[in-house]
């Protein structure tokens, strides 16, 4: 990176936070995700008007932005390349204000998560959106990807939960999208500009809502012999009637990994299970565990566990919600999917990445969000193994393609990035792109913002003939892209 | 556009469309008092994007539309060349009830889109007004909502891929059939609330909800708006979760009946003489769930409440709620509607605002709406006395608006015709509106939808 532009960014947050030397850099030149890259600088503004004269000067020197909250993101929307100026949020990390008569917290980007709720619990709030790295994932991150997480089932992502973002534009305009009203005149633009993955503009400030801690919640583990069965069940859940908080399955391998991970009473020997959680009032949660059990057993679950407190509860959710990092202590490399099919096509999705694990001889865990549909198949191979490298890139292309063909969606709440911009293609038919393009550039013309995620490039769409095309990058092999 | 252009222009749609499809009500439609010069229903987004290809290339102005229920809102228009309804695209798309998703398209009627979830115990937890009329698409562009929006959201909250036509009549599309999706961007959010003025909308798909099985409506009455707030505020501390919570204000009852014709339309005028006005405010709180849960609703909230609805009368009251706005217009055409967008505890200095803008300004008063997400319906009602001048309603609109607490806004839904010449109709919003207009230019370069219409 050009040193008149270290120099620049210098002057603007001071000596100690921007850092360009190869060692330091090193550690920002990857995220969750497959993808790295080694940017050109690494910057840590601590205020708006530090955000507003970084943009400014990136505008007036044509250099590239690359927004980054904790780096938890899997689907490389936070790798920059060497010509771009990383902006890391890890500085503004305070909540500015909680307003409980308003439900409302208005928070700097990069306040961690689950930091939220811990702040609020005392006034008997929360918030809800619990991507499962909501440990160290920030809420400017989840507003670029529109985050997920088990309890979205009833109470929706993160823009469900955004009623108000101050942004920096790419020229360093200062803008306001709503407040602390549910809505507001005009365009929705909050709502907007919450997934566009650091695109449109850099979120420096964010309204989100306070949610009611429930009154009640019981968390029940169903345990099956046999995944099929636990696939119906979601389905006959899902149109029981009852809206659970959370409904999540695990295959037998993906238990057993995690049992030995945090021991939280998972059984080692079952084919599946399904982690069931109900909230509300009291009465109704008791009615609902009940309703749910009862569709359980009716389809063939061997045994329904209720947590007995709130200590077995957390047991069994931190099992959930540490599942990649147990495959992690088992397994050398793994490649996590990300795509949605509807709700009735769970048993057949299962099936189909049966068989496409058994085709490439690759263990393919489960570990999913089945309320909502949202798969994350975590293939396993070895990356000392080139054919292995491809043949696990080449069973994800084929679970992804079956999510399709199913009327389903490439990315549930990971997020296109950079990994699944090629795969647009097959979502979207050239003019759904170039409207996007087009109201992208309302926002954010030259794509100095973040450039080269989501949106795949226009021209390269039109050569594509098949499907699904190749990504161009080779993830994993560990070599900067 | 002069006659023969306008025929020119009819035939031009004929070949799209069919003849059968072109002109029709075409004298009757009015939209603020401007006629459209010419009607075109097309059967299909091919069909939309034709007519808007035709339209952008002659910067012909075009007012999309659906069952006609709220095209007043907004400013009047400078001229309509071409109305294109989407009367004819009124087909269920496609309905999987074990997915518990819908696709509709614009056309359709929402209640008949209702009717048919019903067959499966689903619903879509909308209860806007005139839903046998209101479509699809007109909902979607004007984000209508009810008093479900309390427990449910607004169709953002749960429409999951919508379809349109751009301004130049390429037909695209966002999101997609299942519920939870992040790929490209939220084109749902920028459609729903943009008043037709960004695209056309032939269609959307939505996540269906199961019907509740048993509501059970709980009225409170309180003899003062801060009393009656006292008590939302202890409803909202409360683990209760309600699927509506309503504050009515004593202006407001009047209204809550089946639509009655006007006595004098031009004025205030009730069927009685209203000798001592009620002071009565009232809290209302729709909850569902086994008698179980109701009964413990009723603990909860105790004395205060002093009436119960179910079943019918339920139904009733909820739909005299609904059509509060339009049962204030039918009885009095003078009447101003204006609806705000108010953080919560705005709520009460809002309500305190209409009622001394409207006392100043020779208004009777009338308000309800969401107590706990701050969408709230005014009635600026004229008083008997001198007939109102137009600027009667700007001045009052300008007093209300600037007694509202920061960060709120407030659009004017309906005020006579002759009055909006001197109003802002949408007013100022915390949205930044260089960037709003920005968009609007990005895919309506020539500005042919919903022309000065609306806030972009």
């Amino acid at each position: 990176m050009d040193s008149a532009i270290i120099r620049e960014l210098r002057k603007i947050v001071g000596k100690d936070a921007a850092l360009d030397r190869p060692e330091e850099l090193m550690l920002y030149e990857y995220d969750g995700g497959q993808d790295k890259s080694r940017p050109g600088a690494v910057v840590f503004p601590e205020t708006t008007e530090h955000v507003s004269s970084i943009m400014r000067l990136a505008q007036s020197t044509k250099t590239p932005v690359v927004p980054r909250g904790a780096g938890t993101g899997l689907s490389g929307g936070a790798i920059a390349s060497k010509q771009a100026i990383m902006l890391a949020m890890a500085r503004m990390n305070k909540i500015l204000e909680i307003d409980v008569e308003n439900q409302r917290a208005v928070v700097q980007p990069g306040v961690v998560n689950l930091e939220v709720s811990n702040a609020t619990a005392k006034y008997g709030y929360y918030y809800a959106p619990d991507p499962s790295s909501q440990k160290a994932c920030t809420i400017g991150g989840n507003v670029a990807e529109n985050s997920g997480g088990p309890h979205t089932l009833a109470m929706g992502v993160t823009v469900n939960h955004i009623t108000g973002i101050e942004a920096v534009l790419p020229d360093g305009r200062i803008v306001q999208f709503g407040g602390k009203a549910q809505d507001s005149c005009g365009l929705d633009l909050t709502g907007f500009f919450v997934g566009s993955e650091g695109t449109m503009g850099i979120a420096t400030a964010i309204t989100v809502k306070l949610t009611r801690l429930p009154e009640s919640v019981a968390t029940l583990l169903a345990i099956y012999n046999s995944i099929e069965d636990a696939a119906n069940t979601v389905v006959a859940i899902t149109q029981s009637g009852v809206t659970p908080a959370a409904l999540e399955m695990l295959d037998g391998w993906m238990v057993r990994c995690v049992e030995e991970n945090v021991h939280a009473g998972y059984p080692m020997d079952a084919a599946a299970v399904l982690l069931i959680e109900l909230e509300g009032l009291k009465e109704s949660v008791e009615e609902q565990a009940e309703a749910v059990s009862r569709v359980c057993t009716e389809q063939k679950a061997r045994e329904v566990r209720r947590a007995r407190d709130e200590q077995q509860r957390q047991l069994l959710w931190l099992g959930r919600k540490t599942a990649f990092g147990a495959v992690g202590r088992v397994a050398p490399a793994y490649y996590t999917q990300d795509g949605v099919i509807p709700r009735t096509k769970v048993p057949a999705t299962l099936q189909e990445i049966e068989r496409i694990s058994k085709k490439y001889g690759l263990v393919i865990a489960n570990v999913f969000h089945a309320g909502d549909g949202n798969l994350h198949p975590l293939i396993l191979f070895d990356s000392r193994n080139p054919k292995e490298i491809e043949d696990s890139h080449k069973a994800g292309n084929e679970i992804m393609a079956c999510c399709l063909r199913f009327g389903g969606s490439i990315t549930g709440e990971h997020g296109v990035g950079s990994e699944k911009r090629q795969f647009m293609t097959a979502m979207f038919t050239e003019d759904d792109l170039e409207v996007m393009v087009r109201l992208r550039n309302a926002f954010n013309p030259e794509s100095i913002l973040n450039p080269q995620k989501m949106i795949p490039d226009l021209r390269y769409c039109r050569e594509i003939t098949g499907p699904l095309p190749k990504p161009k990058v080779e993830p994993v092999s560990g070599v900067p892209v | 556009m002069s006659t023969a252009t306008a025929q020119s222009v009819e035939r031009e749609l004929a070949s799209i469309v069919g003849e059968q499809n072109v002109g029709g009500q075409a004298g009757q439609l009015r939209i603020n008092g401007v006629s459209p010069a010419a009607v075109v229903s097309p059967g299909s987004a091919d069909e939309v994007a034709a007519i808007l290809q035709l339209a952008n290339s002659r910067g012909l102005v075009v007012a999309p539309a659906g069952g006609f229920t709220q095209q007043d809102i907004g400013a009047v228009p400078q001229r309509i060349d071409i109305l294109l309804s989407t009367a004819r695209m009124n087909t269920i798309a496609q309905y999987d009830p074990g997915d518990l998703t819908i696709g509709i398209n614009a056309g359709m009627p929402f209640a008949q889109a209702l009717e048919k979830l019903a067959e499966h115990q689903q619903w879509l937890p909308l209860d806007a007004a005139n839903l046998d009329k209101a479509t699809v698409g007109g909902l979607l562009a004007t984000a209508a909502a009810g008093p479900l929006k309390h427990a449910f959201g607004g169709l953002r909250d749960f429409c999951i891929g919508i379809h349109f036509v751009t301004a130049d009549g390429k037909v695209a599309k966002g999101g997609g059939r299942v519920v939870k999706n992040v790929a490209g961007y939220d084109l749902m959010k920028l459609m729903i609330g943009s008043y037709g003025s960004l695209a056309v909308i032939t269609g959307a798909n939505f996540k269906v909800f199961p019907r509740p099985r048993q509501t059970r409506t709980f009225v409170s009455v309180f003899a003062s708006r801060e009393e009656a707030l006292k008590f939302r505020g202890q409803i909202l501390r409360s683990p209760l979760q309600p699927l509506c919570l309503e504050i009515i204000s004593p202006g407001a009852l009047e209204y809550l009946c089946d639509p009655m014709p006007p006595r004098d339309a031009d004025h205030y005028a009730p069927p009685q003489p209203v000798a001592a006005p009620s002071r009565e405010w009232q809290i209302v709180l729709r909850a569902a769930g086994s008698d179980n849960v109701l009964a413990r609703y009723r603990r909860e909230l105790g004395a205060a409440v002093t009436r119960e609805h179910d079943g019918e009368s339920e139904k009733q009251f909820w739909r005299w709620v609904s059509h509060f706005e339009s049962n204030v217009l039918t009885r009095h055409r003078n009447a101003m509607v204006m609806y705000t967008r108010l953080a919560l505890k705005d709520v009460g200095p809002a309500i305190q605002a209409l009622e001394r803008a409207a006392a100043e300004h020779n208004f009777i008063p009338a308000v309800l709406g969401r107590a706990a997400t701050g969408s709230l319906v005014l009635a600026f009602i004229p008083l008997v006395v001198d007939p109102p001048a137009a600027t009667q309603f700007s001045n009052c609109m300008t007093a209300f608006r600037a007694l509202l607490p920061p960060g709120s806004s407030a659009e004017v839904a309906h005020c006579p015709k002759e009055a909006k010449a001197y109003l802002d109709t949408w007013g100022p919003t915390p949205t930044d509106l260089a960037l709003m207009k920005a968009v609007k230019q990005a895919i309506d370069p020539n500005n042919i939808l919903n022309r000065g219409r609306f806030i972009v």
